[in-house]
């Protein structure tokens, strides 16, 4: 019998999985930030007549142990948990390839001083690093957030860095040379669009990282400081209780695990998008 | 009457590392270009044309040696301050143009760069008319024209800074004969119309010696043979020129070697 060979998936189906999780991560980002008008309660209302209350009418999802709602603790959460990802990824993103892009087209002493220091940042686990700098600076989202930026620019810098070096020694730079550029124009306006695949590609792919990050932090007690709503927290705050009121854990963790999942699936379908068109 | 040199190159020497051991791309090199002239630079793969090209137009620098243009000397200048003078043509037109924009665009650029032209849009036309390209084709990216189509658009490029001289490096080896013709026959008159030295780097002896003025042969980054085109190309007097010349290989030449072997 002749076995059936499984098909690579069309162009059109890349773009369309690439839609579908595009849809479903604005989506995320619009309840996000329609949480305070969707949040059928306070997020941080105590009632001592509800603690720990089951899923019913009043609170959907139930309520944790001051009597919070935990939807509404969940949707304002939602906002925290993802701006602070893409804001994050956006602002480490930013830096790091313009390092890397800077580091690979002039080389030299900026670019030794640089790409050392991102081996040596590099050499600890990412994690690691993170809580002991967290640690220093105290809690909070921001900085939560620069703790994890600490490392997180070094993968653009690299990235950006080994493309610049590659994209420069092509005719179409010195033609742009012998057009009367200078060296920003040739930056900005010729190697910066010719890598800018790859470094939305890795930004894309960090997006589902860096929430677990932040998430990581809080929960360890090293983020987000409660009574703020961050799923993280959340959890941290009810997994002492998660016999009594499960509900309490589960929401803040369902939400995360479908988010990270979300934002992880639109990073591979546009990495896969972005592989078969040659950008990354 | 000669002229003043418009380019004049000077005991030119450029190394390269290649691991722990330098290799001498271009071995005191001299020469000079005269306005309106054309000169071919022939010589095998690895003999220095496309180096001694780079240095002229300053995308990298001599290691010794001077380089003089209209009598200035050049020698560790940028791209931007002699490119209003001396454009390059590159052998690969199609990797010389940014891949993400139209033709138009890259044509544009050195005409808003290097200023001076009250009708940018107006000398874009000029330009694709003086090299018979039809206008439409200005706005495809490069990957969408043809070899020839593209080579035309890289001189249309080279010529908007309005130069003096045009370094072609290779600019007919990817091409089929016809297009070759063509592209011959295009400098050929806009030397007649413009008044443009032109130095012209090919391994077709041929047409250099229908092309040229004068030949300088380049063997290992050394000059080994320069003189009036068509008298070096039938009358070589150095054996590496007649080697090349030897290595030409025509019917003619191939049924001989046949009928000896």
């Amino acid at each position: 019998m002749r076995k059936m060979q499984k098909r690579p998936p069309t162009r059109r189906a890349r773009k369309t999985r690439v839609l579908v999780f595009l849809v479903l991560a604005l989506l995320l980002m619009a309840v996000s930030l329609l949480a305070p008008y969707l949040a059928p309660n306070d997020p941080n209302a105590t009632n001592a007549a509800a603690q720990n209350a089951a899923p019913g009418a009043a609170y959907p999802l139930g309520a944790d142990r001051y009597g919070r709602c935990v939807l509404s603790r969940v949707l304002a959460g939602a906002r925290t948990s993802i701006f602070s990802a893409v804001a994050l990824v956006a602002v480490s993103g930013i830096v790091g390839s313009l390092l890397g892009v800077l580091c690979g087209y002039y080389g030299g002493v900026l670019d030794s001083v640089v790409m050392r220091l991102a081996d040596i940042l590099l050499a600890f686990p990412q994690m690691v690093l993170a809580i002991a700098v967290a640690g220093v600076l105290g809690g909070g989202l921001l900085n939560a957030m620069l703790a994890l930026g600490v490392t997180s620019w070094t993968l653009y810098a690299r990235l950006a860095r080994s493309h610049t070096m590659a994209c420069k020694a092509e005719p179409f730079i010195a033609a742009a040379k012998l057009s009367g550029c200078g060296d920003a124009r040739i930056l900005l306006c010729h190697i910066l669009p010719n890598i800018a695949g790859p470094l939305i590609v890795n930004a894309a792919t960090q997006l589902g990282t860096t929430m677990i990050g932040i998430a990581g932090l809080s929960f360890l007690g090293l983020g987000v400081v409660p009574p703020n709503a961050e799923w993280g927290s959340m959890i941290n705050e009810a997994r002492s209780y998660i016999q009594l009121a499960p509900w309490t854990v589960l929401a803040p963790a369902g939400a995360t695990v479908l988010t990270v999942m979300i934002f992880n699936c639109l990073g591979d379908a546009v990495r896969d998008l972005a592989d078969e068109s040659g950008v990354a | 009457m000669e002229h003043k040199p418009l380019l004049e190159v000077r005991h030119a020497t450029k190394e390269y590392k290649r691991g722990s051991r330098c290799v001498r791309a271009l071995d005191d090199v001299s020469f000079t270009l005269q306005p309106g002239e054309i000169l071919g630079i022939v010589g095998e793969s690895g003999s220095g044309k496309s180096t001694l090209l780079r240095q002229i137009v300053c995308l990298e620098h001599l290691d010794s040696g001077e380089l003089l243009l209209d009598g200035r000397d050049v020698t560790h200048a940028a791209p931007r301050d002699v490119c209003r003078r001396v454009q390059l043509v590159f052998q690969d037109a199609a990797a010389s143009f940014d891949p993400r924009r139209t033709v138009r665009q890259s044509l544009y650029e050195p005409l808003r760069l290097l200023g001076g032209e009250p009708d940018p849009a107006a000398r874009v036309t000029e330009l694709l008319r003086q090299v018979g390209v039809p206008e439409e084709l200005a706005d495809r990216r490069p990957a969408q024209l043809s070899g020839g189509q593209c080579q035309r658009m890289a001189i249309a490029r080279a010529l908007a800074a309005r130069p003096a001289a045009l370094l072609c490096d290779e600019v007919t080896s990817a091409l089929d004969v016809s297009a070759q013709a063509q592209i011959v026959r295009l400098l050929a008159s806009l030397r007649a119309g413009l008044g443009l030295a032109i130095v012209f780097v090919s391994h077709d002896l041929a047409l250099v010696s229908s092309l040229c003025d004068r030949a300088m042969v380049l063997q290992g980054g050394r000059c080994v043979e320069q003189g009036a085109a068509n008298a070096l190309i039938t009358n070589p007097q150095e054996p590496y020129t007649r080697r090349l010349r030897e290595s030409v290989l025509t019917l003619d030449a191939l049924r001989e070697r046949e009928r000896k072997a």
